[in-house]
């Protein structure tokens, strides 16, 4: 029954995210497309911190996304649609690559190494003059489906939708035992069985691979890019901050975090234009300090206490 | 015996290096050595948190930075030399830094490391912030002539106010060295470091301890702040690459190794204005950092592994 | 036949050799007591034959077969099962899904197969309501979740180390009682690490003796109880 509800649920929202075009103007159609990347970026950062792993990496894989995709179209004459796959695949690769590495790393020595990732990656881009455009970045000759805003929206949708498909799929399969074995415990987990570094790998690439193709749907849709909006930090903070206020190792947690903050970050920009992100800052504090469960958390608990107060009737 | 050797080499190595950029290029030495300096003394106060708190502060660069801010408003309402401000704004830093380990830090001490990462990492924004509220994202300056002080060596004509930030690490290294092995407070909390537990049973208020160094080490910091807008200009973000870099040379050094954090200061200083002083690759610069804690934090990986 | 076998097995941590030189094996259908003093090495031993530790030098075999240097994750696949001293929950998972792991990634099982085993596995250990969170558990159920969870690998060689710590007396014997009953019926090599002597009198058919990290006797613990050198470890230990 409570399932049979939470389908509907999905599928009515779902619907009401496609048809929106339809009834939006292209001012909400944007903010919208602003929060759909941050929510993807959001659930990809959670599906590997259901390992343990904390990435302060977003920003790198995502940057690395956006300049794959537009080097590919500009370089490389690429249609860009294709470009985009190519995108995922290239940040997917990169990050199998340097997982070898990488993943034998924990705690803040992981989460310090792709903070320095990113970096390079920034600089690299910054210095490679004649391939990337050097600190002026990159411009397409054109922005992807002529701009039509309806169909950037349904592009971002697009990106979103697979990337919850995939955070839903670790929920349901043996990926989320294994994810969640290694976080409670790493001993106890390989005595059961689990080829640790394998399950870490599967979700570093995969959630790279989703980092990067959000980065490409953001290049494409704009047109243009540089090292400092690429490798923006806020592309690490802004997803971090919604994933802690949601709720963690979730999918749901994420998403809702990532619409609160995303709406209420598009409003404080308008209030405060120097320093609105103070709010991100302490909302970290407080969720970390009170409520490191997060509003999903918290509302689970609350409903499990409503229920048990009402069979104790 | 083959360590040894090995050693030996790699020393022999390093010097002819040295000195065949100092008669080739003797300014990358001389910068790479003021840098080196700055990094140092900033690193230090970090590296005293690290191995006695445990805890990685990613808001260090910001206490820097308010610690700058602090200096800036004092200088610039009343005149003073940014020097003569070090004793009071240390003292407003000390008890900023003591203030925030007792709001937040203390509180999180028995979560998850990552919840202590992520929740230094929200200070620091949130300082960030605050800064770009009050002052705008801004730069900042303030002029001294004794900071363009320079010697002449045969044609070679070079800055020497920057070394004072070496001589400010040599005294932050033998004053710690001092504190923690002839003071009482100072054992006890080397000890707190070693073996919080321990200490505690032998009747050492752990809690009082963390929250001293906190401040001890803010007040470092503070210190830094004050001397550091003599030869930098500021503004919100200026403190935030220091973080990275401190932590980066601390691991470098060992976590505890506090004289060893200077030595790897050097080597990130000469580094950095070893690529700096050639056309070709100045913009390379920065990345000598990233790739030098990469490095590192993998090396003493494997090494760990091994052991 | 010779299940586990280790040859010249020696641990050392930087010059502390905590294990030195062991030479032993377990026969199928065998429990075998392994008993020492504080801190002589049973633990490790027990680190060292499941993989988690990596021996310095020596030769582990798992039915003839050369795993001195296999991961941990492997010798769980191919037969080699634990508990911990310190027990190890995962607490973020279901009780199910604790037991369940084991079958999922030692076995290879779908999720729906190993949850059906993990049931069977905990009615069998009278564990029941599994959909609780391992933070409502007693000790008595968290020890029986940690064998269920070795016994969902499908384990031919099983260490129990120290299961039977924090348990009253009634506890102890249906352990005891349930450690014999799946020993016999699955014919698997039982290793078991207790300070208890009476567990050991009752449970085992033979037990090897580990003091300052070397073995020092072997036999039938009637016997191994009455050697001088055993008797002074022992004594040794507690003075």
């Amino acid at each position: 029954m409570k399932l049979k509800t939470s389908y509907i649920a999905a599928a009515v929202i779902a619907a009401v995210a496609v048809a929106s075009p339809a009834f939006l103007g292209a001012y909400p159609l944007n903010v919208a497309r602003s929060v759909m990347t941050y929510m993807a970026l959001a659930i990809s950062w959670d599906m590997l911190l259901r390992s343990g792993q904390i990435s302060f990496g977003i920003a790198g894989l995502f940057g690395l996304g956006s300049y794959a995709s537009a080097l590919a179209v500009l370089r490389g004459g690429m249609d860009p649609f294709l470009s985009i796959v190519f995108a995922a695949a290239f940040a997917g690769v990169m990050a199998f690559a340097l997982g070898f590495a990488i993943l034998r790393l924990r705690a803040m020595y992981f989460s310090i190494t792709t903070l320095a990732l990113m970096e390079i990656f920034r600089i690299v881009m910054h210095n490679l003059d004649d391939f990337s455009g050097g600190p002026e970045g990159v411009v397409l000759p054109e922005v992807i489906f002529g701009g039509n805003s309806s169909a950037l929206y349904w592009l971002c949708l697009g990106g979103l939708l697979i990337t919850i498909g995939a955070s839903w799929f670790f929920e349901k399969s043996k990926m989320h035992l294994a994810l969640t074995a290694i976080r409670n415990d790493e001993t106890s987990a390989r005595s059961s069985g689990v080829d640790i570094f394998k399950y870490l790998l599967i979700a570093f690439v995969v959630t790279s691979t989703m980092q990067g193709m959000m980065g490409a749907i953001q290049v494409q849709s704009y047109g243009f890019t540089t090292p400092e909006t690429a490798f923006d930090g806020n592309f690490t903070l802004l997803p971090l901050a919604m994933a802690l206020l949601g709720g963690v190792h979730s999918t749901i947690g994420p998403m809702a975090g990532a619409v609160l903050l995303g709406i209420a970050s598009e409003w404080l920009k308008l209030q405060i234009p120097y320093g609105h992100l103070i709010v991100y800052g302490v909302i970290i504090i407080l969720v970390i300090l009170f409520m490191p469960q997060g509003l999903v958390g918290m509302a689970r608990r609350m409903i499990r206490a409503g229920r048990e107060a009402g069979a104790g009737k | 015996m083959a360590n040894k050797r090995n050693a030996a080499i790699v020393a022999a190595l390093i010097t002819a290096a040295v000195a065949a950029i100092l008669v080739w290029r003797p300014t990358v030495l001389i910068n790479g050595l003021q840098s080196a300096g700055l990094y140092a003394s900033i690193a230090i106060p970090m590296g005293l948190i690290l191995g006695i708190v445990h805890i990685v502060n990613l808001a260090h660069g910001e206490f820097l930075m308010v610690a700058a801010y602090a200096t800036y408003m004092l200088c610039a309402a009343t005149g003073m030399d940014p020097f003569l401000a070090m004793a009071p704004v240390a003292a407003v830093t000390a008890a900023f830094g003591f203030v925030i380990y007792k709001l937040t830090i203390r509180q999180a001490l028995k979560s998850p490391e990552l919840n202590q990462l992520i929740l230094t990492f929200g200070i620091a924004i949130s300082l960030t912030q605050v800064a770009n509220l009050l002052f705008t994202s801004q730069t900042r300056k303030l002029s001294f002539d004794y900071v363009s002080a320079s010697v002449d060596i045969g044609d070679l004509s070079f800055g020497v106010y920057k070394f004072v930030y070496i001589g400010i690490a040599l005294l932050m290294i033998a004053g710690l060295k001092l504190f923690l092995t002839r003071t009482t407070t100072g054992k006890a909390a080397l000890a707190v470091g070693q073996n919080p537990k321990g200490a505690a049973i032998v009747g050492i208020d752990v809690d009082k301890t963390y929250g001293l160094v906190f401040a001890l080490a803010s007040a470092l910091v503070g210190m830094m702040g004050a001397v550091f807008i003599t030869s930098s200009s500021i503004f919100p973000a200026v403190g935030s690459p220091f973080t990275m870099k401190s932590f980066c040379l601390i691991a470098m050094a060992g976590i505890g190794n506090i004289p060893g954090i200077l030595g790897a200061s050097v080597l990130l200083g000469v580094s950095e204005n070893f690529l700096k002083a050639f056309r070709g690759t100045r913009g390379w610069a920065d990345i000598v950092f990233f790739v030098l804690i990469i490095t590192v934090i993998l090396g003493r990986s494997i090494k760990g592994k091994k052991a | 036949m010779s299940k586990l076998t280790t040859t010249g097995l020696t641990k050392a941590f930087s010059g502390l050799v905590a294990v030195n030189d062991v030479s032993f094996n377990m026969e199928e259908g065998e429990i075998l007591g392994i008993i020492g003093p504080n801190g002589a090495g049973k633990t490790t031993f027990i680190h060292l034959v499941s993989g988690i530790l990596m021996p310095t030098s020596g030769r582990i075999e798992f039915k003839g077969k050369d795993i001195t240097y296999a991961p941990a994750h492997e010798r769980s696949r191919l037969g080699i099962a634990r508990t911990y001293q310190l027990i190890h929950p995962l607490e973020n998972l279901k009780v199910v899904e604790n037991v369940m792991i084991g079958s999922v990634f030692s076995r290879g099982k779908s999720l729906k197969e190993a949850r059906k085993a993990a049931e069977a596995i905990c009615a069998e250990l009278e564990l029941d309501r599994l959909q609780r969170d391992t933070a409502q558990l007693s000790i008595l159920e968290i020890k029986k979740m940690e064998i269920a969870r070795a016994l969902a690998n499908e384990p031919e060689v099983l260490f129990l180390d120290e299961v039977m710590a924090g348990l009253n007396s009634d506890e102890t014997k249906q352990v005891i009682a349930t450690v014999q009953r799946i020993a016999r019926e699955r014919r698997m090599a039982v290793g078991v690490v207790e300070h208890v002597m009476g567990v050991i009198r009752e449970l085992t058919q033979r037990v090897i003796v580990l003091e300052a990290g070397e073995l020092i006797a072997e036999g039938p613990y009637e016997t191994v109880s009455k050697n001088p050198r055993v008797i002074e470890a022992y004594l040794g230990g507690a003075a």
